[in-house]
Order: structure tokens, then sequence, then C-alpha cells
């Protein structure tokens, strides 16, 4: 391949990260020191807009808000996502229709998810409080998006159902697992759980880690549910960083103060992704 | 045990269905029986809640903006990453350091680059036009892509390559009659999960977009409940209008999507 070839075949990716990616970060650092209302001239102002970012309890509750998503994408779909797994991988009858049931959320329009669960999750209407009611649990009703209390994890209820996509990965990395292997667990007269434990789960250590990168990012993202559930009250309740950052800009017009929160977002996410690829490594040299 | 399997498989599929048949009844309900029955069966049932979100709404149009963006940006995202992937099948300078600096972007959380894209996408004069939001699309997810079709082609051995060399083709030769169809299924792979992703992405398509000509359906649903909150029934009924034919959709390919996604992910 001649120098001119490399080019020709690089240079379509090099200008979509030059312009998607490495504008967009040096941008994004000049505005967060900057003062701009949408009008006018920018003004450099420093580090104002980082200091007003950590007297705001608005931004301190989204940053909170954002390692309670990463935590549930992590702590919640990796083991239900391995447990409808090891289910379905024994391929109970109908099994592949559980699977394209459970796959189902992920290809559903997120805004529509987001307003259907708004209604299950509805003080009268909804059938969390009603099927609570008519268990005769009625002292656990509530008014789950707009009590400060539980907004931020009503938010995350209909999250879970993307678990279907963490059940997919743990799947596929199963179905790459010899059968002899089970045979000879059979001949050993090992239990269904012993055969999960002892073969399937330490061999599906890559799903994990995919699985992990995969809800971290994606939590990080999050955006929809708290926008459109609850809008991210009340009271600022269950706001996160990108609808902070979404508000700022498009509500408050207040740039600078935005891609402030931009730079300490993207800096989160990178810590975020080296935590997690630091725990796998760890977790590797361990096993 | 083989009991607890299928309460944890039932309940499962109850939290994933239930919902939706809720919606689907309550789209057939009056306001009033929403709320003073929301759970029974609707007494009458009210094609007309369909009829008003046809006629006040051009939902196919909306459909079509959003199928568009979709595929837009799935084919010059996967174009792009092919092209990429295929260069690194090739020993030349900082191999590896252009490799991160085409694939870093997949851990930074691009909702932060909300400003600079409105600017790149003014200043460009694609505002408020279905090619603006797919090109946003197609720079996003082209890291992903370009991860997924590498691993691919990684597989392809190299002897393959060097025989086709030998046999005198040239590198572009080599791309369109060996890499090309053997990469196919890396490709499809990523296409699929970008389909998905651009189907369903919000914040984006309403930050860069702001007329009806250009909404895509993520945005109109989002209209439909300011716009119908006095009447929610009918709100519903947009709702489903707008899921139904995704649904039908998954439901035929559900197998591709499931085992294309998978296969590259795990890869």
């Amino acid at each position: 391949m001649t120098r001119r070839q490399l080019v020709m075949y690089l240079f379509p990716a090099l200008s979509f990260t030059a312009v998607f990616f490495i504008f967009p970060i040096i941008f994004v650092l000049y505005m967060g020191v900057q003062e701009w209302n949408g009008l006018g001239s920018f003004r450099f102002v420093g580090l104002d807009n980082f200091y007003y970012l950590l007297e705001d309890p608005a931004f301190r509750k989204a940053l909170v808000n954002t390692v309670y998503w990463i935590l549930a994408g992590i702590l919640l779909h990796t083991p239900l996502g391995l447990l409808l797994a090891l289910i379905l991988f024994k391929k109970p009858k109908g099994w592949k229709w559980f699977r394209t049931l459970f796959f189902l959320p992920n290809v559903i329009s997120t805004t529509a998810l987001a307003f259907l669960w708004y209604f299950v999750l509805h003080v009268s209407l909804g059938l969390v409080n009603n099927l609570l009611k008519s268990a005769g649990l009625d002292s656990l009703t509530r008014a789950w998006l707009s009590d400060p209390a539980t907004a931020v994890f009503a938010n995350m209820v209909p999250f879970v159902l993307y678990v279907g996509f963490t059940m997919v990965v743990f799947l596929t990395e199963m179905s790459t697992i010899s059968p002899e292997l089970y045979e000879a667990a059979d001949i050993d007269g090992a239990s269904d759980v012993q055969k999960d434990w002892f073969i399937t789960i330490p061999l599906v250590k890559n799903a994990v880690a995919i699985n992990v990168i995969f809800n971290t990012a994606f939590c990080l993202r999050m955006f929809e549910y708290p926008l459109l559930m609850t809008g991210g009250g009340p009271a600022n309740s269950s706001l996160n960083l990108s609808l902070y950052m979404y508000r700022e800009m498009i509500t408050a017009n207040r740039y600078g103060i935005s891609m402030a929160a931009g730079i300490l977002t993207i800096l989160i996410g990178i810590l975020a992704m080296l935590a997690v690829f630091g725990l796998l490594r760890l977790w590797e040299r361990r096993a | 045990m083989r009991g607890f399997r299928w309460v944890v498989m039932i309940l499962f599929s109850l939290v994933t269905v239930v919902p939706f048949l809720w919606l689907i009844l309550a789209s057939f309900k009056t306001s009033r029986e929403l709320f003073s029955a929301p759970f029974k069966m609707p007494e009458r049932w009210m094609w007309d809640n369909y009829r008003t979100v046809l006629e006040s709404h051009p939902i196919p149009g909306y459909f079509l903006n959003s199928l568009v963006i979709a595929v837009l940006s799935t084919v010059m995202a996967i174009a792009v990453a092919t092209l990429v992937a295929y260069a690194f099948k090739f020993t030349f300078k900082f191999k590896n350091g252009w490799y991160g600096l085409v694939t870093f972007g997949i851990f930074v959380p691009t909702n932060a680059f909300i400003v600079p894209y409105y600017f790149i996408v003014n200043w460009v004069g694609l505002y408020d036009s279905l090619f603006g939001v797919a090109l946003v699309y197609a720079g996003v997810s082209l890291p992903l892509s370009i991860m997924i079709i590498k691993s691919y082609m990684d597989s392809i051995q190299k002897e393959l390559l060097e025989a086709s060399f030998i046999d005198g083709a040239g590198v572009h030769r080599t791309f369109f009659r060996i890499i090309l169809p053997l990469s196919y299924p890396g490709m499809s792979t990523a296409s699929i999960f970008l389909m998905i992703t651009a189907w369903n992405e919000l914040l984006f398509a309403s930050l860069l977009t702001q007329s009806e000509a250009t909404r895509t359906l993520q945005v109109a649903i989002r209209f439909f409940l300011t716009t119908f909150s006095a009447n929610y029934p009918v709100a519903f009924a947009a709702m489903v209008i707008a899921i139904l034919p995704t649904i039908v959709i998954y439901i035929f390919l559900s197998d591709r999507i499931i085992g294309g996604l998978t296969a590259g992910a795990v890869k």
C-alpha cells in the first residue's frame, strides 16, 4: 500500500473524527471558560463557570444522580441479564420467543417507552399504585415521579427493561462454550446450579466486561427518561448531567455553564471508563 | 429450580408486555373512562382517537424522516468505517496511535457536545435538515462502527490478501473483491446497531431540527403529550401508531437483529 493509498482510506475517518470529536473537545474546553448567553460576543471568565457549578445545588444533584445511574447500569443489569441468559441458555420451551420478547424494549422508541412508564407510575392511573392497592398495600402507594425521594429511582424503572441487551450479549458468549464441558459435568452428576456456577459463569467474563462498558456509556448519555418522565424534578431531585447541560443551554441560555458541565461530564466519562477497565483487569489477574 | 426459572421468565414477560397492553386498551377509551376505570375494557372501542391523530398529524411523514436519517447515517458511518478498517489490515507507522485516534470517541459522552454540534451544523448550513442530523449521528457512531467492523476484518487471513496481490490485483481491487464480501457480516451487525440507535435518538434530533418537515418520530412523540394533553387517549393512539410498525418489523427480523448484534459485540 502506497502512502497515497493509505491516506485515501484513512482520510474519511480522520475528517469525521476531527469534526465530531477533536474540534468539539477544543470547542468545549474553550466555551467552558467563557460567558455567553447566545447573543453578542463571548466574554472570558476564567474558572468562574466551574466555581458556579460547585456552588450550584442542581449541578451537585445531577452529578450524584449520574453516579446512581451508572451504578444501576452495572449492578442491576449485569446480574439480571446473567440470570435471564442462564435460564434461556438451557433452552426451555419457547426460549426463542422469550428472547425476542426480552429484547423488544431495545428497539422500541425510548420516547414512547418513557411516556408509557410515566403512566405506569402515575399516581392515580398507574399500574403500580393500583396493583399495590388491590394487594391491600395502600400504605406503600406513592406519587413515585413527583416525590423527591423516589423520582430518580422511578426514572430508572423502565431502564431495567433494557436488560434484554445485556442478556443477549451473555447468551452469545455462552453459545461459544464447548458442549463437552457440560457432558463431562453430567457424567460427574453435577446439578444445573453447579454447572452454571462452575462452568458457565467463569467462561462469560468477556461478556461481563462488554456489558459493564456498554451500560456505563449508556447511562452517562441517559437523557430521555429524566427529561420526559420527571423533567429533572421535583426540585431537581431527578436531574442528571445530560439534562443539566441541555437545560443550561436551551432553557437558560448559559452556554458557558453548560459547557463547563460538559468538560466535567467528559472527565467523569473518562474516569468511569478507566475505573471499569482497571477493575476488570484486576479481576482477570485474580482469576 | 425449574419452577423458579418459569417464575422469572413469566414475571419479566409480564413487566414487558402488560404496559403495552394497557396502552393499547387506553388508546380506545374516552378521556373520562380512562380516569374512572383505567384497567377495564373500553365500553365502546373508540376508533375516533386514531382518526383524530391521523387527521391532525402527518405520522407517516415523521416515520419517513426517521427512516431517512437512520439509513443515511448508517450508510455514511459504515462506509467510512469499512474503508479505515481496511487500512488497518496493513502495517504503517504509528498504526496503534491512528487506531486510538479514530476510536477513542467511544468513551466520550457525546451529549457533552450539544453546543459544538449545534454550531457546526449551523455553520455548514444544515440546521433543520435531515442530512444535518444524519451527519451528526454518523459522526457519533463512527468509533463503534470502526471497532465492530475491524474486529471482523481481523479474522480475515493475511494470506488471502497476499494471494490477491500476487495475482496482480491492486489495493482497491482487493478491497472490493476480497475484503468487502468477507466483511459483510460485520458491516451488517454494525448497521443494525446504528439503525436502532439512530431510530431512537431524541437529544440531537430535537437540538438540530425545528420545523415539522424535518421532525423525527421521537421528537413528534414528545409533542403528542403536550398537544393532546387534554385528551390522553388520543396521545396514546398516536404512540400506538408510532411504535406498532417497529414492533411488526422487529418480529420479522428479530433473529437477524439479535444474532447480528451480539455476534459483533462479543468478538
